[in-house]
């Protein structure tokens, strides 16, 4: 077990490290904080619930309107950034980012992420 | 009786651990378990008890400062609570403990003050910080022989032994004994990362008293706070209008919704810290067209509140429909009867009835607006999700 949260942490810590990124979350599908780089639990716990909700209704959205599986969900404010990509069945990725981070190597870094959580949860 | 303070253990335990007796807290390496130990100090403390306290693995003024953290005033039981410090020494620092252990790295020396504790002071609790780091200095036999000692010694004495242990891969024979003869109680703390659950729980591995229970618990360690039982996920669903949100709110410490013109277009989730516990409740929206996400988002609960509108009986099919939806057939649930304070609400038998449930699921009455009967339908469903007491 302790070796499957330490590659989670691992990934995430990888990802924090990328410019403009502030915080990394894995979370379940189903809305369950799994890992996250940071400390703030309350914050962290709804924010899972609120990603999946995000993500899960956009699926059901774009494949109920025959449009494929949505790649990833991105919302954009004047303070920051939040992308939230599927992770397997199981698990989903959230980052929050700095308003003027550049969304390209995020987002590139995020797939690569993603792909390797799905295998570390397999 | 001493209560190990630990939520649930003590229930495990048919109330603490008796007079006279020894257990471990056998802890898997990297898992949060040495706050096993302070917990229940703190518990003998708050009871009125005396307990020493054996630091091996750090300074005792960092263990007091530990106590702060997890907020356990010490202060007021400087007559109550004592040290015995065998870390200073190691690190050829003073101490200002009144117990100190010169050689650490010799098992006579702690021998000689804890024969003299348990002989001389009035019986109490004595916690060991870390038995592994005493292995580590002294050598695994001749610790475990002087175990043997000292747990026979407070035997005699009335004194509840307690020991923080990691369990490092010390030799097969060495682990064998710890998890078997050597102590009256095995208490083990270990990790799952099982589906999605990362977490971390304990359960009864032995206990020469009380029956043991095959449960293990999750928890989580809250600064400050101590060990909180932990339960990931608690659904709270039902029809439109039935009041789940208002409930999710009432229950919760914090909680966040996503409402739109008055009905929750996403859902509400909550954080609940009560009596020990502390839960997250997923609440769903009501109407069928968000069905699809209802679905998605029920799994790995731990259990399901139905809140109903009493008032409103047309529904009651549309309620066990959800339960479907949401998957919970097969999970603890508890019927939630709200709204009991308008005229023409339904008692919980007629309800009963009306659903045609089983003698075993509870309805509660509850008046979610009023933050009545809440907590004790949380009670209910939180012993149902436990195995009850
Ligand atoms: N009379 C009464 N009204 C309640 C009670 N709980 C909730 N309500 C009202 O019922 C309506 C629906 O509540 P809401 O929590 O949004 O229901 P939800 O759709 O199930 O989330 C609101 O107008 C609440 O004020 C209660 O205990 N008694
Ligand atoms: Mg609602």
């Amino acid at each position: 077990m302790s070796d499957t949260i330490e590659l989670v942490d691992k990934l995430l810590a990888d990802l924090k490290n990328i410019g403009g990124v502030e915080a990394c979350i894995a979370a379940s599908r189903d809305g369950l904080l799994i890992r996250a780089t940071m400390e703030k639990e309350q914050l962290m716990d709804s924010l899972s619930a609120m990603s999946a909700t995000m993500l899960g209704a956009a699926e059901t959205a774009i494949t109920q309107a025959e449009k494929g599986v949505p790649n990833r969900v991105i919302v954009e404010s004047e303070h920051g950034k939040l992308v939230v990509v599927g992770a397997g069945s199981k698990a989903l990725l959230i980052v929050l980012a700095a308003p003027n981070a550049g969304l390209g190597l995020i987002l590139l870094e995020l797939e690569k992420s993603a792909k390797k959580l799905k295998d570390i949860l397999t | 009786m001493v209560e190990t303070g630990i939520p649930k253990l003590d229930d495990f335990l048919d109330g603490g651990i008796p007079k006279g007796k020894s257990l471990v807290y056998y802890i898997q390496p990297g898992v949060e378990g040495e706050i096993f130990g302070m917990q229940t100090i703190h518990s003998t403390l708050k009871s009125g008890g005396t307990a020493i306290f054996v630091v091996s693995s750090t300074i005792p003024d960092i263990v007091k400062g530990q106590f702060k953290e997890y907020g356990w005033d010490i202060d007021p039981y400087k007559d109550k609570l004592f040290f015995v410090d065998s870390y200073n020494p190691l690190i050829g620092a003073p101490s200002n403990e009144k117990y100190v252990v010169q050689k650490p790295d010799n098992i006579n020396d702690f021998n000689k003050i804890i024969l003299d504790i348990i002989k001389e002071t009035p019986p109490g609790t004595i916690v060991f910080g870390s038995l592994s780091t005493i292995m580590d200095l002294c050598g695994e036999k001749e610790t475990i022989e002087a175990v043997k000692t000292w747990n026979k010694m407070a035997m005699v004495h009335d004194h509840v032994m307690v020991y923080n242990f990691t369990a490092w891969p010390y030799s097969r024979e060495t682990l064998e004994l710890i998890q078997g003869d050597l102590f009256n109680a095995v208490i083990s703390i270990g990790g799952i990362a099982e589906r999605v659950i990362f977490g971390q729980y304990f359960g009864v591995l032995k206990s020469d008293w009380a029956e043991i229970t095959k449960k293990s618990m999750l928890f989580r360690v809250l600064r400050p706070g101590g060990v909180k039982l932990f339960i990931p996920k608690i659904l709270v669903t039902g029809p439109f209008d039935a009041g789940k949100s208002t409930f999710v709110h009432a229950l919760s410490t914090r909680a966040i919704s996503v409402d739109r013109l008055g009905t929750t277009i996403a859902m509400d989730h909550g954080h609940v810290d009560y009596k020990g516990f502390s839960a997250d409740i997923f609440g769903t929206p009501g109407q069928e067209r968000f069905d699809p996400i209802i679905k998605l988002l029920s799994g790995e609960s731990m259990g399901v509140f139905l809140v109903v509108d009493s008032t409103n009986p047309a529904d009651f099919v549309r309620a066990k429909h959800m339960l479907e939806i949401t998957k919970s057939y097969g999970l603890p649930y508890v019927v939630v009867a709200n709204k009991q304070d308008s005229s023409g609400a339904l008692k919980p038998e007629e309800i009963r009835n009306q659903f045609n449930l089983p003698q075993d699921v509870p309805v509660v009455p509850v008046v979610a607006k009023d933050k009545i009967g809440v907590f004790e339908a949380f009670e209910i469903l939180i012993d149902k999700i436990t195995g009850g007491a």
